[in-house]
């Protein structure tokens, strides 16, 4: 019994531990891709094409059938089958090559949304995944919920008006909420204006823009803009954008009256020996993590100061309310203060 | 008619829900401190506390200095863990000279006299009541003089202090810089430092707090490492320096179990539970006198002996189990020795051996009786004359005799690294489990605090005994 090779032992147990990964690992292990492929069936195929269709002609603009099946990413039979299928249950009407949502398809279009947009909403406020995942999540988790599952989440949520990227979500009834807004893009030098709206596709860039630390809610200033690069200034902090993510950046401009207060800086960028009121928290800090903030005294108008470095670093201990509360930095760079 | 009222108020609620906006919460917050501030102002005179404060803001420059807030804090905890390993030594030997050498044969005696059957008097003496006295005897003297420095400790303010300055460090692998005290408290009892993960009131980080407890060498494994380091390791090298060379593999073992706590929450936040809501913040109170005898009680009653109480629960059993497997016969084996022979394979396979494995399975509710349970076991497979018969737990006095019968056992280094690592590196105690549920309220966390150690100790084991074999 005792007589074995080790090689042996240790190459079946290599054969086996790839064999696991390959099956198990993050998103695209076989087991995975099984499990997701084998829902994906007529219905979903369905809600896509009315998604697709929805977003352009809020866009003013109009596809036909190839553009469908060049945009989606299954099988081009499956897809012309679906469409088939929706014009002969009165969801869309082919008018020789175009193809237009009826009534109908609109409503179930504004369903799907709406369940996306909530789903997106309820990963924000209620679990911890990060947010460049959250739009690949709702686009799974949309077909799964019913109209019923979709209320019932929507008044846990509190009925919200706004998905985390600033996205009106619309109401059971079909309302929906305007955004007004002008991209960063479009701006003049100058121009005082609130984030309001930050496209979550394409990946890349949306992916790009969370990287440079821009939220929603933050108060921003134009400073320079040329053909190839936008500069503002948000928060103490300057920014350097390219055009093609600042169009992604859609920023609603401010009344001539409010007045953008240039010395406006980031908890994280306090210095030793300063003093500084508190403004506000940014919404990027959301559910449980706001409220204990709240709670703690991180309110608009608090005193705040640092009390204690850390050998490390990070996390600093802010002096708030006659109370030492440690913070991390990304999380003090999320709280916005006045210096004295 | 009051349908349609309902309907009216309900689609007014919608309305003005929607006219409130998203900020409502924060301007309760904002209007709730604003009027706390107002009435504070009015009625709270306060004394000029600047005197105090000083003196906290300069023992805060220290501990948490650049130079010496690192030094301070190994330098505390070596010393709470070395007044635990070594005091709590004395304790034990009169616990276990009164509990065992004392009252065991007392009660062997008045069995017989009572003309009691072999059978009840082996199960209830030999077995349930050696092992509650086991477990008595080497898990309460250490818990009683660790937990109440600990508590101490807390109450004076330095622990917040400590979860300061390490929170870069367990932020890097997705943990919660209190994760230091709870894993801390483990060293003590994983029982114990389950339950202080209440502290992190983070959902995920205190799950991830939960699951890698287990990596903390808890106090009934001390003594395993330590036995075992002595006899093997340290017989490699001359004898003066055999107690440093044991001394430094026992202290590689417990920072091999750091590591694997930090790899584990870096994994387990990366993966299984990257959904969970994960929120931090950490106050840090001002330093206080510790209220000594408040703490002494509090600390004896409530951390000492509830998790005593709850290992005695789950030891009884074990010990009844233990001596039933090495009394009860298939045909002319007992079921001890088919279990050690059908397990031996594997454990070969794993550096280890059947004993080994097989006093793990019943050793389950206490980490304390393993080492007895292999000595009782290695005699009863290999029929040397020590102990007192099938099924009767013992330890003896003389390391050498101790190292003479594992070697006897066929017992080599290997075995003994690889017995010191899956010591470090196998299932929690039942007390630890039942606490892992009670704290959780999973089935699903539960199990993945259970399993996973295990399963970690059976590949690591394993690596490192094919890597021996091919380089010896």
């Amino acid at each position: 019994m005792n007589t074995y090779n080790p090689i042996t032992a240790l190459a079946v147990f290599f054969a086996l531990s790839i064999l696991v990964y390959l099956l198990f690992r993050p998103n695209r292990g076989w087991f995975w891709l099984i499990k997701y492929n084998s829902a994906s069936n007529d219905k979903i195929v369905v809600e896509d094409v009315l998604k697709l269709l929805y977003h352009n002609e809020n866009a003013d603009k109009h596809l036909n059938v190839n553009d469908i099946i060049r945009t989606l990413k299954y099988n081009d039979r499956l897809i012309l089958d679906c469409i088939n299928k929706m014009s002969d249950h009165e969801l869309i009407s082919i008018e020789g090559d175009a193809v237009k949502l009826k009534k109908t398809g609109i409503d179930y279009a504004l369903r799907i949304v709406r369940a996306h947009r909530l789903w997106e909403k309820f990963l924000a406020e209620k679990t911890g995944f990060k947010e460049a995942e959250w739009h690949e999540r709702a686009e799974r988790m949309e077909h799964e919920l019913s109209k019923v599952d979709t209320d019932i989440l929507a008044s846990k949520l509190g009925n919200p008006q706004f998905d985390p990227h600033g996205d009106p979500i619309p109401t059971n009834t079909g309302k929906i909420a305007t955004v007004k807004g002008i991209p960063i893009s479009k701006l003049s030098t100058g121009t005082i204006g609130r984030i309001v709206h930050i496209k979550d596709k394409p990946d890349i860039i949306y992916k790009q823009i969370l990287a440079e630390n821009i939220h929603i809610g933050s108060l921003i200033r134009i400073v320079e803009k040329t053909p190839t690069r936008i500069e503002f200034h948000s928060e103490g902090e300057a920014f350097v954008l390219a055009p093609i993510m600042a169009g992604n950046i859609t920023v609603s401009v401010l009344e001539k009256d409010v007045v953008y207060e240039e010395d406006l800086a980031r908890l994280s960028l306090l210095g030793e020996n300063e003093t500084a009121k508190i403004i506000g928290i940014s919404k990027e800090i959301r559910g449980d993590s706001r409220r204990r903030l709240l709670d703690l005294g991180f309110v608009k108008g608090a005193e705040v100061k640092i009390d204690l470095l850390n050998p490390l670093g990070d996390p600093k201990a802010f002096l708030i309310k006659g109370t030492s509360i440690a913070l991390r930095q990304n999380q003090a760079s999320k709280i916005l203060i006045k210096k004295d | 008619m009051k349908n349609n009222k309902i309907d009216h108020i309900i689609s007014l609620s919608n309305d003005l829900r929607w006219q409130m906006g998203d900020e409502f919460h924060d301007s309760l917050a904002e209007g709730i401190y604003a009027d706390a501030a107002e009435i504070v102002k009015a009625s709270v005179h306060k004394k000029d506390e600047k005197g105090a404060f000083r003196i906290d803001a300069r023992i805060d420059k220290i501990i948490t200095s650049k130079v010496w807030g690192f030094p301070l804090m190994f330098l505390i905890l070596a010393v709470v863990l070395w007044l635990t390993i070594v005091g709590a030594n004395y304790p034990s030997a009169m616990l276990s000279g009164l509990l065992l050498d004392t009252i065991h044969p007392a009660l062997k005696g008045m069995a017989s006299s009572l003309g009691m059957a072999w059978w009840l008097d082996g199960f209830l003496i030999d077995g349930v009541y050696l092992a509650v006295a086991w477990v008595i005897a080497v898990m309460l003297p250490p818990m009683a003089i660790f937990f109440p420095l600990f508590t101490l400790l807390e109450d004076f303010g330095y622990l917040p202090r400590v979860a300061f300055n390490l929170d870069h460090l367990f932020k890097l692998s997705g943990a919660h810089g209190k994760q230091a005290l709870t894993m801390s408290m483990g060293f003590g009892c994983n029982a114990a430092g389950i339950v202080a993960t209440r502290i992190i009131d983070s959902p995920r980080e205190r799950l991830i707090a939960i699951i890698t407890n287990n990596f903390s060498l808890c106090n009934g494994r001390w003594p395993t490492q330590i036995l075992i380091a002595t006899i093997f390791v340290g017989a490699l090298v001359p004898a003066s320096f055999s107690g440093m060379l044991s001394l430094a593999a026992v202290i590689g073992i417990a920072v091999l179990g750091m590591v694997f706590m930090f790899l584990v929450s870096w994994g387990l936040s990366k993966t299984v539970l990257k959904g969970e809501v994960s929120t931090f913040n950490l106050e840090l109170p001002p330093y206080r006198p510790p209220r000594f005898w408040k703490t002494i009680y509090t600390s004896i009653i409530d951390r000492t002996l509830i998790v005593l109480w709850r290992a005695i629960v789950f030891a009884a059993p074990a010990g009844a189990v233990i001596w039933l497997i090495s009394n009860i016969y298939l045909g002319d084996v007992s079921v001890a020795a088919w279990l050690i022979d059908s397990l031996d394979g594997f454990g070969f396979l794993l550096g280890l051996n059947g004993v080994i494995l097989v006093a793990y399975i019943v050793a389950i509710p206490a980490n304390e009786i393993v080492i007895p349970t292999i000595l009782m076991l290695t005699v009863l497979v290999t029929g040397l004359t020590a102990g007192s018969g099938a099924g009767v737990m013992f330890e003896l006095d003389s390391v050498t005799a101790t190292g003479d019968i594992l070697r006897a056992g066929g017992w080599t280094l290997l075995t003994a690294i690889n017995l010191m690592l899956f010591s470090l590196l196998h299932n929690p105690c039942s007390t630890t489990i039942y606490t892992i549920y009670k704290e959780t309220k999973s089935v699903k966390w539960t199990v993945v605090a259970s399993i996973l150690p295990v399963i970690m100790g059976f590949v690591v084991t394993f690596l490192v005994a094919q890597i021996w074999r091919l380089l010896a």
